[in-house]
């Protein structure tokens, strides 16, 4: 039997059309994959470790009540290793070869800065728990949402405790050379000075310094009444911690998470010195006033505890952050589909998504989802639980 | 803040001065300018913390051991980084290959051992005070190589053909020293040197990975100031460095501290670029 060329093309079509149709209802019962890009080795894996025990809880959950219509999530992971070129290099496979409908991730800021640009190139949804400021806009990158506070946000807290709950007016803001350390006292100086601060002494200092006595008799000297220092360098707070120890001074520090972690608590001669530090925190998994967690936390940890997830070692807001970002994702897809457009107008809308690290909300000119008022500060030596007491001066 | 000072800027000094005479120890042998001279500092302080704070051992145990971790990392300075390039020493090329010897150790340490700044623990178990042992101990593993050096030197064989190489290494081998031998031993010499530098001042710059640019630069500036190879002059410079740096901290305080201390070390090589103790070498023609 010979073929014509018609008959050829209309077998072709018919094939073409049969494959179209069943291609949905093999695609239906795909697992739907979401790319994730964690640092979980290197030297900035402590946060990705964090939240990969709650992303990992959440996926579970969620794949074990059937998943969204019936389809798994998968997660398709690359460690980043806390290499900003690697996570490139991950981000890129994960659109180009995994092709995933979404990104969570990275976790790290200085990945973030690298891999952001890329995925907007790519039309790929993204959500990323970063705080530099610059890791949103809505009209650079329409697809990138945070469900986490910005540095500005974190430095406004920091001087909304000082200014309003403390009455201190008399503030020395200090920090190391870091572009992080300069560039947030270049932008929490003005802010306190608009509130009304004087700043009585302001000062960038090698964090590698062996001895910041000198500095600290200065800011004394002025009369400081609470010192601001923003570093992430544990051994540059722990000598501003201890040196304020040695000289028998009871004034406030008050600044960035580092100062409560446990990092700068292995490197203080005492640990009365960490008396009066209150480093920055989310009071949705703090201790209230009345020494409680809120019910939705406390419901949270008895879930991470039965699942026997260590949080000895870790942070309850970063496994809370790893917990919520797939579940708000998963809520998105539930209600809108697993197109990169149909997440994305979701989450544009998105009004008080419930989480454990926070309530968070999008608009199309707003994609920094974290409310202002839950950003608080903490008492630093009151770890338990992976979670800190509500510094003095916060109301129920 | 006068006690502050000389307590601080003694210790600190004694540090800078032990990593100068590790550049000394490196360069009489070889000519070379090693700049792993600040990694050296900053291993002893990490591997101190790591044999006694992380692993239990006694102190003594994770003295020797840092020590010797320090003599072979010298050892493997010399094979890996200045050997081969010692044929074409005028085109300094050991300035690339040392440092890049450096940075690849800082990079490796900061993956393996973090970021963070650990704690380095106390060596002596007697209650801080005024003078502390984070103070003292740098003064004291100063003074120790400063006699050890001198009796090295002037008492044994060894110390007197390290003086030969240093002093004219062609004729040195003439005479049938073993010129590469006695260079590998002190490029082990020097290791254990700065490893004892940032081991005795662990307790003051911590165990961090970020130690190394510091102590590479300020240890460097005991050597121009002091001149090249002088040990003597570095020891005296260093302690003036660490004085002037710590003034300059109380007087002017954060970044303008280093400003300053730069400053006044680039005046002085201007006014004498042979540095402070050192002569003027006459060329022979």
């Amino acid at each position: 039997m010979t073929l014509t060329r018609r008959q050829a093309l209309v077998s072709a079509g018919a094939a073409a059309f049969a494959s179209g149709l069943a291609k949905p209802a093999i695609a239906a019962k795909d697992p739907i994959q979401v790319g994730y890009l964690p640092a979980l080795t290197g030297p900035s894996s402590s946060t990705g470790i964090g939240i990969n025990r709650g992303i990992q809880l959440a996926v579970q959950e969620l794949n074990a009540a059937g998943g969204i219509d019936g389809r798994q999530i998968e997660l398709i992971t690359r460690d980043t290793q806390s290499d900003p070129t690697k996570a490139v290099n991950g981000a890129a496979e994960l659109t180009r070869g995994q092709k995933v409908s979404v990104v969570f991730g990275p976790v790290n800021s200085g990945e973030s800065l690298a891999v952001v640009p890329l995925l907007a190139r790519t039309n790929t949804p993204q959500v990323h728990p970063c705080w530099v400021d610059t890791l949103t806009d809505p009209k650079k990158y329409p697809m990138c949402f945070r469900n986490a506070p910005t540095n500005q946000q974190i430095g406004a807290a920091a001087n909304r405790y000082v200014v309003n709950i403390l009455k201190k007016k008399k503030v020395a803001v200090i920090s190391d050379t870091t572009g992080y350390g300069t560039a947030s006292v270049n932008a929490y100086v003005p802010m306190l000075k608009g509130m009304g601060a004087d700043i009585v002494y302001q000062g960038n200092v090698d964090a590698a310094n062996p001895d910041l006595k000198p500095e600290l008799l200065r800011m004394q000297s002025a009369g400081t009444e609470a010192i601001m220092p923003w570093s992430v360098n544990a051994g540059f707070l722990s000598r501003i911690i201890n040196t304020r120890g040695q000289m028998g001074w009871d004034v406030p520090i008050v600044g960035q998470t580092t100062l409560g972690s446990g990092q700068t608590k292995d490197l203080l001669e005492k640990l009365d010195y960490w008396a009066k530090v209150y480093p920055n925190n989310f009071r949705p998994v703090c201790y209230q006033s009345d020494g409680q967690l809120t019910d939705r936390t406390r419901e949270f940890l008895d879930r991470l505890k039965s699942a026997k997830i260590d949080i000895g070692d870790t942070l309850l807001w970063w496994i809370a952050i790893g917990y919520d970002s797939p579940r708000m994702i998963a809520e998105a897809m539930k209600n809108a589909g697993t197109e990169p457009q149909q997440i994305v107008g979701y989450l544009n809308k998105l009004k008080g998504f419930a989480g454990v690290f926070g309530d968070i909300s999008f608009t199309p000119e707003q994609h920094d989802g974290y409310p202002d008022e839950q950003v608080v500060m903490v008492e630093a030596n009151s770890l338990k639980d992976g979670a800190f007491r509500l510094a003095p001066g916060y109301g129920a | 803040m006068v006690e502050s000072i000389v307590s601080t800027g003694l210790a600190i000094g004694c540090i800078y001065a032990l990593i100068g005479i590790t550049y000394n120890v490196m360069y009489s042998a070889s000519r070379v300018f090693s700049f792993t001279a600040g990694t050296l500092g900053m291993l002893g302080g990490i591997l101190g913390a790591l044999f006694i704070a992380r692993m239990g051992m006694p102190v003594a145990a994770g003295f020797l051991l840092a020590l010797a971790g320090g003599a072979l990392f010298g050892l493997v300075t010399e094979i890996v980084a200045v050997r081969p390039v010692l044929k074409s020493l005028d085109q300094h090329l050991y300035v690339l290959s040392t440092l890049a010897l450096a940075l690849m150790v800082q990079q490796f340490t900061a993956i393996e051992w973090g970021t963070e700044a650990r704690p380095f623990p106390r060596l002596i178990d007697i209650p801080r005070g005024g003078f502390d042992q984070q103070f003292w101990l740098p003064m004291l593993a100063c003074a120790v190589v400063i006699v050890g050096l001198e009796l090295l030197h002037r008492r044994t064989l060894v110390g007197r053909a390290f003086l030969a190489i240093a002093e004219d290494t062609y004729a040195a081998r003439a005479l049938g020293l073993p010129e590469r031998r006695l260079r590998m031993a002190s490029f082990a010499l020097a290791g254990v040197i700065g490893a004892l530098a940032g081991f005795a001042g662990g307790q003051m710059l911590l165990a961090f990975f970020g130690n190394a640019p510091l102590l590479t630069f300020y240890g460097f500036v005991p050597v121009a100031l002091g001149g090249m190879g002088n040990n003597r002059g570095a020891v005296v410079a260093g302690l003036l460095l660490g004085l002037f740096q710590q003034t300059a901290n109380f007087l002017v305080g954060g970044i303008f501290a280093s400003v300053a201390v730069f400053t006044v070390f680039i005046l002085v090589l201007l006014v004498r670029p042979e540095g402070l103790a050192g002569g003027v070498t006459p060329r022979r023609v």
